[in-house]
């Protein structure tokens, strides 16, 4: 594959991240906001290793990476076309799209790639269309299908899961999937209350909500067919090595309703960055100390890292003592 | 109005019957033209002296059409005035607004047989919803109801393009559609009906009655159900602290947003549920057609375009 020099120009990481906190306590809930702009990408400096890593993963693990059912095909051709309008109306730059009625030629000039294809012909695309345009964006792409009044996973390109895995989820319904979210802590019903919120989206409003948990390493595809590489590093953790190892793991979620399929868009664009670089915030290094002291838990276990929180809240009680002491 | 609106102008406008016009209408910035699936309608505004008409409106698109939307409208001189300002105002080359299309009378995916039931103008949903089974190759039939050949919007349409699965009744020509339409028709039928409410609870009445569940069972009304006189009552806002009384002739939701009170909304019918906000304290009169009998019972929620308090004078809490 054949990058192009082209300049993807962008802020420090740590001006750019996504920090999902904005007070001193987590819990579940549906913390979903009003997404504006209601755009689907954000293309950041990692757009080159991310994607080069995401055709890797897709090449070589491709029942990990990729799923569908049939009845999904004509939301896959929705989703790649209102991905491919957002790209030439936002990135006029990075990205081309020329139409004679239903034939398109497709340029990615930040690849130097071209696909000429049918719109609405399947043989005419190397592989689905949901795979295909995945293939040309930072964000996993999960179809969540409307039938009978149910939300069901139908199709998706996760190539970066927070361990969890489209292959064992393809086919469930919206409460099946959710089932793991440990009971205590969604309340009564929050999981049906945020089921009956996704049905009654419509278009043109789109939501959001963050996600986080933590990674040990710069790690995006911590599936669980995998956790026997990337697992194992946890017990790698000390007080002294967490700024460097351990990552805060955020998850920039985002909801589209389809208007011809019914069905759901749902976007996720992972983000990592070492505790050492975020702790360069101050606000942000106090506010996630005091998130992870007043964890419970059976959250802790729930995200992964229960087994190292100790040593994460050592490093951070580290990092705010040696500020301390400056002053 | 809600901020999510495209701007569209109106590029054609048919005769489709005596009453009846077409309206095809096309946004001003085709990048970002979103497709729209049977059974979608928008809302679309309509200005016209002083007066904001807000309409929805069933989009008779084939789901493979896209570039431009198209509804169909009937002329009602016994309506709020939206039809009458369509038909009589509203020219070629006009601006407007109309929502993004939203889907709440969809077709069943399960389903094995589909049976499409309209009266008069309620032919508009079922033309796109004809289209895409047909492409998709399932089994359904259209029985459809009018006064007289005359008029009876997109009759040789129909005719021309649906010839085995239409079934056409005049009711001036002595034939009248009844509900045997729905009767022993095979395991796994789902029937839709659109229409005047009076029809659409015979029709569901009767489908019961044949053995249909409730989940094969869909229509959608054009205008609230009546569910008999409107009493006047109070609301205690919790989260803003307070109190707003609702006068006979109002909806709770139309106070809130006189108030400004950030509540949600979409269909004002009561059917699509977006209006749906948690009652802490108080009794509620649902004429809601969004939440079932069991929600109504056992959940503490009110659809505010449509729902009231149960006691005259009573009062409500509300989480808002």
């Amino acid at each position: 594959m054949v990058f192009q020099s082209a300049n993807i120009m962008s802020k420090p990481l740590l001006d750019r991240f996504p920090f999902p906190f904005d007070s001193d306590s987590y819990r579940y809930s549906n913390n979903s906001r009003k997404l504006d702009p209601p755009n689907v990408l954000d293309i950041t400096p990692e757009y080159f290793e991310e994607i080069k890593l995401k055709r890797k993963l897709l090449e070589n693990r491709k029942e990990q990476t990729f799923q569908s059912f049939p009845h999904s095909i004509e939301a896959q051709w929705e989703i790649l076309e209102m991905i491919m309008n957002e790209m030439i109306a936002n990135h006029p730059n990075y990205f081309s799209l020329k139409k004679e009625r239903d034939y398109w030629i497709f340029q990615n000039h930040l690849l130097g790639e071209e696909q000429t294809f049918t719109f609405g012909d399947l043989s005419s695309l190397p592989c689905e269309p949901l795979d295909f345009i995945g293939r040309h964006v930072q964000e996993d792409l999960i179809y969540l299908g409307q039938r009978d009044g149910k939300l069901y996973m139908d199709a998706g390109q996760l190539c970066f899961p927070a361990d969890w895995s489209i292959a064992f989820d393809l086919g469930m319904e919206f409460l099946e999937i959710h089932t793991p979210v440990p009971q205590p802590f969604t309340g009564t019903g929050l999981v049906e209350k945020v089921r009956d919120f996704l049905l009654r989206m419509e278009a043109g409003e789109p939501w959001t909500r963050y996600n986080w948990t933590l990674t040990v390493e710069h790690i995006l595809d911590t599936a669980p067919e995998t956790f026997g590489e990337w697992g194992t590093k946890k017990e790698n953790v000390t007080a002294f090595n967490a700024g460097q190892l351990v990552n805060l793991r955020v998850e920039d979620q985002r909801l589209f309703r389809l208007p011809l399929s019914n069905g759901i868009l749902f976007s996720i664009h992972t983000h990592l960055i070492t505790l050492e670089e975020l702790t360069n915030n101050a606000q942000w290094k106090y506010q996630f100390y005091n998130i992870l002291d007043d964890i419970p838990n059976e959250l802790a276990e729930y995200k992964g890292f229960i087994s190292y929180k100790d040593k994460v809240l050592k490093y951070l009680e580290q990092r705010i003592a040696d500020s301390s002491s400056i002053k | 109005m809600s901020a999510n609106t495209i701007d569209v102008v109106v590029e054609e406008i048919r005769n489709e019957s005596p009453q009846v016009k077409s309206f095809k209408l096309k946004p001003s910035d085709t990048s970002r033209l979103l497709r729209c699936g049977a059974g979608s309608h928008v809302k679309t505004y309509v200005q016209f002296d002083q007066n904001l008409f807000e309409n929805n409106y069933s989009l008779i698109n084939d789901p493979d059409q896209s570039g431009y939307y198209q509804i169909a409208i009937r002329r009602s001189d016994e309506s709020k005035g939206g039809s009458v300002c369509w038909h009589d105002q509203v020219k070629e080359g006009d601006q407007l607004k109309i929502s993004y299309p939203k889907n709440h009378f969809s077709l069943s995916f399960s389903a094995k047989h589909h049976v499409l039931i309209a009266a008069g103008i309620g032919i508009t949903p079922f033309i796109a919803m004809a289209a895409d089974l047909k492409k998709k190759g399932k089994s359904f039939e259209l029985h459809y109801a009018a006064r007289s050949n005359d008029l009876c919007a997109f009759h040789s349409f129909l005719n021309s393009v649906y010839p085995d699965e239409t079934q056409f009744y005049f009711s001036k020509q002595g034939n009248r559609m009844t509900t045997d339409v729905m009767n022993n028709q095979p395991i796994g039928t789902h029937v839709y009906f659109c229409g005047p409410e009076k029809m659409i609870n015979e029709y569901a009445e009767a489908a019961r009655s044949y053995g249909y569940p409730d989940s094969n069972i869909h229509f959608e009304l054009f205008v609230p159900p009546d569910f008999g006189p409107m009493e006047p009552f109070q609301v205690k806002l919790n989260k803003s602290n307070k109190i707003v009384e609702v006068p006979e002739d109002k909806s709770l939701l139309d106070i809130l947003l006189k108030h400004g009170i950030d509540a949600p909304y979409s269909c004002k019918i009561g059917g699509c549920g977006s209006c749906q906000v948690d009652v802490l304290e108080g009794e509620v009169d649902h004429r809601d057609l969004f939440l079932t009998d069991k929600e109504k019972e056992e959940k503490s929620v009110i659809c505010t375009c449509v729902s009231r308090a149960k006691v005259k004078n009573g009062s409500i809490v509300l989480d808002l």
